[in-house]
């Protein structure tokens, strides 16, 4: 066998225990990865929205749409990898016992980036199916929505696999949630346009990875794949990239010494 | 994926092993350890021991906590890179990610790392994959183990509504799935009832009589007495001694020891003198004067005749626990 096929076997065994373990709750996961967009879809598209006369020449609801979907998947990997690989880490011995096989960390984490990026894609489709309902979508371009779902579920799982291994308790993953995730959501471009600010709070807005998924998810869901749109894709493709062997080592440093 | 030669002698597990003959230990040798350390930070868990393991027998390693019994194990399993000195596992030098060694290898670690997540049947199935293992196979031998570790019948449960013993017992199944030819075992029946010990002590006497090698850390004595062919007993890093269990015990403590119970120092003297040429050596610890004699029957004899009529006194074979307290001392570790 040849070494990367035997890398991308071995990384598929774990997507499969993921898989595995998933589909017994699958319902309830979906649901809670679902109420959160859905209520702020809801309360500040419709609510809100009734006040705003209309943001970048569409309709509020139309605005946020498309980045809460790249939230929507933000969120689930994020908060899926953070916990649970605490938990595989610290209680549940799930690695420790992965590594008791020939399985190596790098093809580990490899699998829990092809896992992420299953759940993205899935959680994803389900609110694009809302918005669709909702009429907010206007473009067959909408299709390619599954390369940021991909890039946003790899390089959202990368820091989340690194905060995991080197949290000492609970508490620090939180520090991670509401100091970095959080106001990455709020300032990412999702409820307002990003081009009236500052221009150095541009520039700093320009560097969160978030920013670029929403941009092109919105360019995707209204038909807009200008060149700036492309430029997007570079920017998260080279956050993927940057980000994917951040969790290596600390999980090495974690698991075999 | 070649699992290496170790799937065409696959292990076969019938009900009626139980009787199977003892296998007799081969001579090839399949773990080598010359001068192995092991530091982490300044702590140097494990100082240059020297150990041979042969195919089809047996092997425990003793010690108090912190004696480097489950660093060596660790570095063994290549779970843990080798610190300093040699290692070689089925004539490979072993180290992380050492995968051709861990094909051949079936751990059991101190903890039940079973996964929560999963039942019994998929705990063992997902296992399989990380070994490539075709499905069909791995399903067929799934339910074998099942049986043989006596969990049948429970293939679809959740492993949260499990016992500790059987989720040991799971875990032991799961080490078999890819037919090791190394058992590494550590701790195998800690914290489990005397039914499971028994079950498990079966289950690893079984193996062995198919030719499977087993290595074990245990602190208990009679686990220890009952399943290993040879054994090292390690404190402080470093091997004490290395012998067989019967031949160990003697030459350390005698054949039988003779407690005597009474307050310290009160005829200590006058006993020792009377126990005279038989005596190995003795030890006391708060109310017992331990005498430990070469032979069985004699130290009772010469206190009878010395006119020593101690209040209370028990005579007993000696054990492990007594080699494993003179060679450890008994102060507590941590």
């Amino acid at each position: 066998m040849s070494g990367t096929w035997r890398f991308l076997r071995m990384a598929g065994s774990v997507w499969w225990r993921d898989f595995v373990a998933w589909r017994k709750f699958w319902r309830s996961s979906i649901l809670l990865n679902f109420g959160e967009p859905l209520t702020n879809l809801l309360a500040l598209g419709v609510g809100l929205g009734a006040y705003v006369a209309s943001m970048q020449g569409v309709s509020f609801l139309q605005f946020i749409a498309p980045g809460l979907l790249a939230v929507t998947a933000m969120n689930a990997v994020t908060f899926d990898a953070g916990f649970d690989t605490y938990d595989k880490l610290n209680s549940s011995g799930v690695y420790a016992a992965m590594l008791t096989s020939p399985l190596t960390v790098p093809e580990v984490v490899l699998g829990e980036y092809l896992w992420e990026a299953t759940r993205s894609i899935l959680y994803g489709a389900v609110f694009f199916l809302v918005i669709l309902a909702f009429g907010l979508v206007h473009s067959i371009d909408a299709a390619l929505l599954i390369v940021p779902l991909v890039l946003i579920g790899v390089l959202f799982t990368a820091p989340a696999l690194y905060v995991a291994a080197v949290a000492r308790t609970h508490e620090q993953l939180f520090y991670y949630f509401s100091l970095v995730i959080t106001p990455m959501f709020m300032f990412s471009g999702v409820f307002f346009p990003v081009n009236h600010l500052p221009a150095v709070v541009q520039d700093i807005i320009y560097a969160l990875p978030l920013y670029h998924g929403v941009a092109l998810a919105r360019a995707m869901v209204l038909g807009q794949m200008t060149p700036d749109a492309y430029g997007q894709f570079l920017w998260l493709a080279g956050y993927t990239v940057l980000l994917a062997y951040l969790p290596v080592r600390a999980l090495q440093r974690r698991l075999t010494t | 994926m070649a699992i290496g030669r170790s799937r065409t002698k696959a292990v076969v597990l019938v009900a009626d092993q139980l009787a199977a003959a003892p296998a007799v230990a081969g001579d090839e040798e399949v773990v080598v350890a010359r001068g192995l350390e092991k530091t982490y930070g300044e702590v140097q868990a494990v100082r240059g021991v020297d150990f041979t393991i042969r195919r089809g027998e047996c092997f425990a390693f003793l010690g108090p906590n912190g004696a480097g019994k489950s660093t060596t194990i660790r570095m063994l399993s290549c779970l843990s890179p080798v610190g300093g000195g040699r290692l070689t596992v089925l004539g490979m030098a072993a180290g992380i990610g050492e995968r051709r060694i861990k094909e051949r290898l079936g751990i059991v670690a101190q903890d039940d790392n079973v996964d929560q997540d999963l039942t019994l049947m998929e705990n063992l199935l997902v296992y399989a994959r990380y070994f490539a293992m075709p499905r069909a196979e791995a399903r067929a031998h799934a339910e074998e183990l099942l049986r043989f570790m006596q969990l049948e019948g429970r293939s679809g449960a959740a492993v949260r509504e499990l016992s500790g013993g059987m989720r040991r017992r799971l875990v032991i199944a799961r080490a078999l799935m890819h037919h090791p030819d190394i058992l590494v075992l550590d701790e195998p029946t800690t914290g489990l009832d005397p039914q499971a010990r028994l079950l498990v002590w079966g289950a690893v006497q079984r193996l062995k009589a198919q030719g499977v090698t087993v290595v074990l850390t245990t602190h208990y004595m009679d686990e220890a007495e009952r399943l290993a062919d040879r054994l090292v007993v390690m404190d402080h890093g470093r091997i004490l001694r290395e012998d067989s269990p019967r031949p160990l015990i003697e030459s350390t403590v005698g054949r039988e020891a003779v407690e005597i119970w009474g307050r310290e120092g009160e005829d200590d003297g006058a006993f020792v003198a009377a126990a005279g040429q038989e005596l190995v050596l003795h030890d006391r610890h708060g109310d017992v004067l331990v005498l430990y004699s070469r032979e069985s029957g004699r130290i009772g004899k010469a206190l009878a005749a010395a006119g020593l009529a101690p209040a209370r006194m028990l005579v007993r074979p000696t054990n492990l626990e007594d080699v494993f307290l003179t060679l450890t001392g008994r102060e507590l570790r941590e």
